[in-house]
């Protein structure tokens, strides 16, 4: 079993690691250069943004997918707290990025036409760039 | 017949359906040798006595149909007559690089028997499904394959073990290109990285709390991670107190 030690910390003096509650701190991952996301009919459950949050430092990280095949009933679940959060997690790793052209977000079969995504991801907006595949 | 060039009889063994490629390798001479490296590419096997009857009627030569084979499936045999069976076929497969056990047991003798004789050197890939192993059974298994590449476990659970079980002596290997973990994985993420075996990429789809523990232990070797299918994974707790 690895130890985390209790003063673990994860290079970054953003204070963030005070806002997101039930965090597992992870060690950076240097090599990281692609992360996909696949959501499912529950949408973006607390624990797996805890989980994607818990990573602290990814400075190769060029894409993040996430992907949402089964596209529901969603109207409104951006203001909730786990999008909130992985929108706060976003935009630090992609602040700290150290890839060319920075970290780009490709939202991946969500719905075409739809206008209830312009406003996400506020935070990550200004600092990356999110790309639409329908 | 003859007149047909041999590039076009490969062309036309590419596309035939597998349910032709018996009859393609009556044929003639010509047909034979790629329609049968197609037909026994993968071979499958339910039951003991078909193994047995494979390893009886099949000659190990290197002129005969063993060579073609790359991709064995074991499944639905929940417990063994014979151990040494499935070691005797996959010694007997000198081109395998692929081998499936699916709601198979795996029999305790096997990576004593792969690290051995050395069988195992060519195996690749290894895909674990509806299995109940030991902790000790299943890392012992993927450990006694030097040059694992892919590794696949789909609903599999690690069955609990005594208070102080064998833990296998883990070498120093290199990392797997892919690890995925699927469905049901209760254990397995943590036997894992209980075993520090590191990977490339990792995909998942259940089992948080190991996939936790295997982020720390590949944090230095990870390129690509995949989590998808987020409604039973499980809320992660902080290990910090897992030492004691």
């Amino acid at each position: 079993m690895t130890d985390i030690p209790d003063d673990f910390d994860d290079g970054f003096d953003d204070g963030f690691d005070d806002e997101i509650p039930s965090t597992i701190h992870l060690p950076p991952l240097p090599a990281l250069t692609t992360l996909v996301i696949e959501l499912h009919l529950s949408g973006l459950l607390p624990h797996f943004a805890n989980t994607l949050c818990s990573i602290g430092s990814a400075p190769a990280l060029e894409s993040i997918v996430i992907d949402y095949p089964n596209w529901g009933h969603i109207d409104g679940i951006f203001s909730e707290d786990p999008w909130v959060d992985l929108d706060r997690w976003l935009s630090r790793i992609a602040r700290h990025a150290e890839v060319a052209g920075g970290l780009t977000l490709t939202l991946r079969r969500w719905p075409e036409g739809k206008s209830i995504w312009e406003g996400f991801l506020p935070k990550f907006r200004e600092s990356g760039e999110i790309k639409v595949e329908h | 017949m003859d007149s047909i060039p041999q590039e076009l009889i490969d062309t036309i063994l590419d596309n035939v359906p597998e349910s032709s490629l018996l009859s393609c390798s009556l044929v003639e001479k010509r047909w034979r040798q790629n329609s049968q490296r197609r037909a026994f590419d993968t071979i499958s096997f339910s039951s003991e006595e078909d193994m047995n009857r494979w390893c009886a009627d099949i000659p190990q030569d290197s002129d005969g149909i063993s060579p073609y084979v790359r991709h064995l499936k074991i499944k639905e045999i929940y417990s063994w007559a014979e151990p040494a069976l499935l070691s005797r076929m996959l010694e007997s497969l000198s081109s395998l690089t692929t081998l499936s056990m699916d709601t198979t047991k795996i029999p305790d003798e096997l990576p004593g028997h792969i690290s051995c004789g050395e069988f195992g050197n060519g195996i690749t890939a290894l895909h674990l499904s509806l299995l109940r192993p030991t902790f000790a059974a299943m890392t012992s298994l993927i450990l006694s394959l030097p040059n694992l590449k892919e590794l696949c476990i789909e609903n599999c659970g690690v069955m609990p073990e005594g208070p102080h079980p064998a833990r296998p002596v883990i070498p120093q290997r290199r990392p797997l290109d892919s690890l995925g973990l699927h469905g049901f994985v209760d254990g397995v993420g943590e036997a894992l990285a209980e075993s520090q075996l590191t990977f490339s990429r990792l995909s998942s789809d259940g089992g948080i709390t190991g996939i936790m523990q295997l982020l720390l232990v590949s944090s230095e070797t990870l390129v690509e991670l995949k989590l998808c299918g987020a409604w039973f994974l499980r809320v992660p707790r902080p290990s910090r107190d897992d030492s004691d």
